[in-house]
């Protein structure tokens, strides 16, 4: 038994040899949380949703919904019987049926839930209006995709599992999509898990994100969190939003912390793991973590500079040979070239200091 | 671990069936031989393999000229009634090699058609050694010729039809001529699809038995015929049909294997459709003309041969019971449409639920019945259940079963089942294999079992699809000879059947009528899987 709304208890997911994640550790506590897992193509994701959803069987471990076992090594519910929907990634709508009667599969089981969800609005919002009487190869990947995600919905399941559901969705669409189905989401209290390999998704859309690596489930916290502080030199990796350089800890006693760079000098802050003073580490330095000043004395080579459309993403160089990356407002008053010297405002103050 | 599930038992039991023939005349080879084989051996084999070779090389080049030129023609270029070539060419599918034997029979022998025309065209006189006698084995060559260029023709222009105009540009953009763009680019980049085509024709070259015993030939196929009806000698029939097995099933793998090699050459997602040249004075006539000829040999001449036959003898009207014949034939059609079809979808529906490997290897051993001539299979069918009712007989009091399945329509469906297995098992799969995977699970996960997903997604899908599987089972149904003439109750006679029945009994004019009413049939189910047929992608 559990009193999560959903538990996965050292559950391995295994597809193939390669597609695997083990021992898994998942706790949904309430209904009405929306759970992203995160993580690069073919390392499992997809699985983790198949078997939830009852398509593979579990090979060990426990998976509770609602309090009731579901599968385990000995038991096996079938997917018809377990309420839970699954919006496929790839195109998985019945050929010979329109899209209006696509969507109308899904009311068979719509007395699930029990959560009030009416169709039309389900179609107003994913803008699937204009292709109700078209068939589905009439029809682009995103709006298959939209199409998928509405059958999900009216279907009323407990749980619904949504696999890359934006992935194919136009970029001008994506975001408003992405802010209504949320919306409509928490409206209804629905439970979802989204599987993504776009960390910003998965953070935007989450109250909680899983990000699944080397075949294990590597940190499960709050998007913030995750994206702030994460545990292991592999998250940061992935999310690969800075680079680590060698600093050394001067003191980690008193309230704010501080630590020694050779060349950009103090950086203080509040180190998320515990290190006496003295020791060497390795310090996450993530693109926002420096700010560009002109009047500094701290200058150092620019090497590289992206534009980002908001941003730019500048590269400077240490003398150790560092590569730094600096985010600048796009509409900054000037800009700087290749192999100019660009300020960096010091003391460097840094919220978490993620270190390993 | 494979389950041993109804499915894996269905499967296992379709694919022994299917399999029993050539297991059959693999044994026969093995078992003792008869003092016939043994002279037949130091005389006749030689011969039959010598006309068999000869005719098949001989058909091989005429089939390769006509099928590729044509489709050369109608694939790139424009000209008067290219269009109405494309599909009219596949007409030559509904003429079997016999019937266009009869044809050539009836225009070239002494006072034949041809004598008729040059008589009402110039007078009387004796043009009888004027006309010449397309008899024997050239007889065969071109009558075989003409009803299977077909098989070329459809295979070679769908591979030009999917041949990307970006391969043509881009030799055209390196200098090369029209004549150098079709030697070096095109036909290249269909050779796969040509061997195919050439391969399919081969086969059924070999497997002809109502053309070659028309013309009294002496192949393979008549010499199993006449091992087995004239010499009442089953063991030496399954000897012979061993020796042309091996032919056939190298055939087979050739055919199999350019089919592979012709996907490769399929263009990807920057797939630009030909361009056709519209073709102007001596060139559109000549492409005009080539066309014309084909279609107008090909069709219109055993057509028109036939309808001026039925208007010229009428009494074979009163004589024959057509509608007899017209209600044979529908029935042996409908009910063995009916079982193939009903079985192919089961086996097709257990074979991807299932997910078996095992399955898979059964369901694929099960369709090689296709490629076992008719006269092969229906005299081996012969033998294994005269065998099996000896023993019966010999162990038990139910007497003699032989009657069950030889001489019975059940038997015959039996045969038909073995010979078309493949033909409506792939033809179902193929569609198939289009549904992917997760409409299945989506369906499992809207809460729908396994049956409703079948009866309310994959039925609906499939149901074109089991149409015109239908269709082309009657298509192969209606022309088939030599299973329906060796197993068919006594008196029960279908329209090939009774062709075959009064041109072996010289009365070619009495053929004439169930001949027509055979094309008639052949023709409307053609026109209806036309655009299937031409739209096949390799």
């Amino acid at each position: 038994m559990s009193k999560h709304f959903l538990e996965i208890q050292k559950g391995d997911f295994i597809a193939s040899e390669k597609n695997k994640v083990n021992d898994v550790n998942l706790i949904i506590e309430e209904q009405g949380q929306i759970v992203s897992l995160l993580g690069p193509s073919g390392i499992g994701k997809t699985t983790i949703l198949r078997t939830l959803a009852g398509l593979q069987k579990l090979n060990s471990g426990k998976i509770f919904l609602k309090g009731k076992l579901i599968a385990s090594n000995k038991v096996h519910i079938e997917p018809e019987k377990r309420n839970i929907a699954l919006s496929f990634q790839d195109n998985s709508l019945f050929p010979n049926y329109k899209v209006i009667d696509n969507i109308n599969f899904g009311k068979k089981r719509s007395n699930g839930n029990g959560f009030s969800l009416d169709a039309k609005e389900i179609i107003e919002i994913l803008h699937i209006e204009p292709i109700l009487d078209k068939f589905p190869h009439q029809i682009s990947a995103g709006e298959a995709q939209r199409v998928s995600i509405a059958r999900s919905l009216i279907s009323k399941p407990d749980l619904l599992l949504l696999d890359e559901p934006f992935s194919n969705i136009d970029q001008s669409l994506k975001e408003e999509i992405q802010v209504s189905v949320k919306k409509l989401l928490k409206r209804i209290n629905l439970t979802t898990i989204i599987v993504t390999h776009d960390s910003y998704e998965a953070f935007s859309m989450a109250d909680k994100c899983g990000i699944i690596l080397n075949q294990e489930l590597k940190q499960y916290d709050l998007p913030y969190n995750v994206h702030h502080e994460p545990n292991s030199v592999e998250v940061a990796n992935f999310l690969n939003k800075g680079i680590f350089i060698d600093v050394k800890v001067v003191d980690s006693e008193c309230a704010v912390h501080r630590l020694k760079h050779e060349e950009l000098g103090e950086i203080r802050g509040k180190l998320s793991n515990n290190f006496p003073s003295g020791s060497k580490v390795k310090l996450l330095l993530q693109p926002e973590d420096l700010i560009h000043d002109d009047q500094s004395k701290l200058k150092l080579e620019v090497v590289d500079r992206k534009f980002r459309g908001t941003n730019f993403v500048y590269t400077l160089k240490t003398s150790k040979g560092e590569h730094l990356p600096v985010f600048v407002h796009s509409h900054h008053i000037h800009q700087h070239e290749k192999s100019e010297k660009f300020g960096i405002k010091t003391p460097i103050y840094i919220d978490h200091l993620v270190c390993f | 671990m494979t389950k041993y599930n109804i499915w894996f038992f269905s499967s296992f039991f379709i694919a022994l069936i299917v399999a029993l023939p050539i297991i059959t005349i693999f044994f026969s080879f093995f078992s003792e031989t008869s003092n016939y084989f043994i002279v037949l051996k130091n005389t006749f084999l030689f011969d039959y393999i010598n006309n068999s070779l000869i005719i098949l090389i001989s058909v091989l080049i005429i089939t390769f000229l006509l099928g590729v030129i044509s489709a050369y023609f109608i694939s790139f270029y424009e000209f008067p009634l290219s269009k109405f070539f494309s599909w009219a060419l596949i007409l030559a599918f509904a003429i079997p090699g016999y019937i266009f034997a009869f044809s050539i029979i009836a225009f070239f022998e002494n006072y034949g058609t041809a004598y008729s025309i040059l008589t009402s065209l110039f007078g009387e006189y004796n043009y009888n050694p004027y006309i010449p006698k397309l008899d024997g084995t050239v007889g065969s060559i071109v009558a075989i010729s003409f009803s299977l260029f077909p098989y070329v023709y459809v295979l070679t222009r769908s591979s030009f039809f999917f041949q990307s105009n970006n391969y043509i540009e881009v030799g055209q953009n390196l200098g090369l001529s029209e004549k150098e763009t079709l030697f070096r680019i095109i036909l290249p980049s269909a050779r796969p699809a040509i061997i195919a085509g050439l391969a399919l024709v081969a086969m059924e070259c070999l497997s002809d038995f109502g053309t070659v015993s028309t013309f009294s030939v002496s192949t393979l196929t008549t010499g199993i015929y006449n091992s087995w009806l004239s010499f009442d000698d089953l063991n030496s029939a399954n000897q012979i049909s061993f020796i042309l097995l091996i032919f056939i099933l190298a055939l087979l793998s050739i055919e199999i294997y350019s089919r592979k090699e012709a996907r490769y050459h399929q263009p990807g997602r920057g797939f630009k459709p030909i361009n056709k040249i519209k073709l102007s004075g001596k060139k559109s006539v000549l492409a005009f003309s080539f066309c014309s000829l084909v279609f107008l040999i090909s069709f219109i001449f055993p057509v028109s041969q036939m309808i001026y036959w039925t208007l010229k003898f009428p009494k074979y009207i009163q004589d024959i019971d057509i509608l007899k014949i017209n209600l044979n034939t529908m029935y042996l059609v409908g009910l063995s449409s009916l079982v193939l079809v009903f079985i192919s979808l089961f086996i097709n529906y257990g074979s991807r639920i299932s997910k078996s490997k095992i399955l898979n290897y059964l369901t694929n051993f099960s369709i090689s019945g296709y490629a076992i001539p008719g006269v092969i299979l229906a005299v081996a069918f012969i033998t294994l259940f005269s065998n099996l009712s000896d023993i019966i007989n010999e162990n038990t009091n139910l007497g003699s079963t032989k009657k069950l399945f030889i001489g019975s329509i059940f038997g015959l469906i039996l045969a038909y089942f073995i010979r078309f297995f493949s033909l409506s098992f792939n033809g179902i799969k193929s569609s198939y294999e289009k549904i992917n995977n997760s409409i299945d699970e989506t369906a499992y996960l809207l809460g729908y079992s396994k049956i409703k997903t079948f009866s309310r997604i994959h039925v609906p899908y499939l149901k074109n699809n089991i149409i015109l599987i239908i269709v082309l089972i009657s298509l192969e149904i209606i022309k088939e000879l030599p299973i329906t003439m060796i197993l068919r109750p006594f008196n029960f006679e279908t329209f090939a059947t009774q062709a075959y029945v009064y041109a072996s009994q010289d009365l070619l004019e009495a053929a004439a009528l169930p001949s027509l009413f055979l094309i008639s049939w052949a023709t409307i189910l053609i026109l209806f899987s036309s655009k299937y047929i031409l739209s096949q992608k390799n």
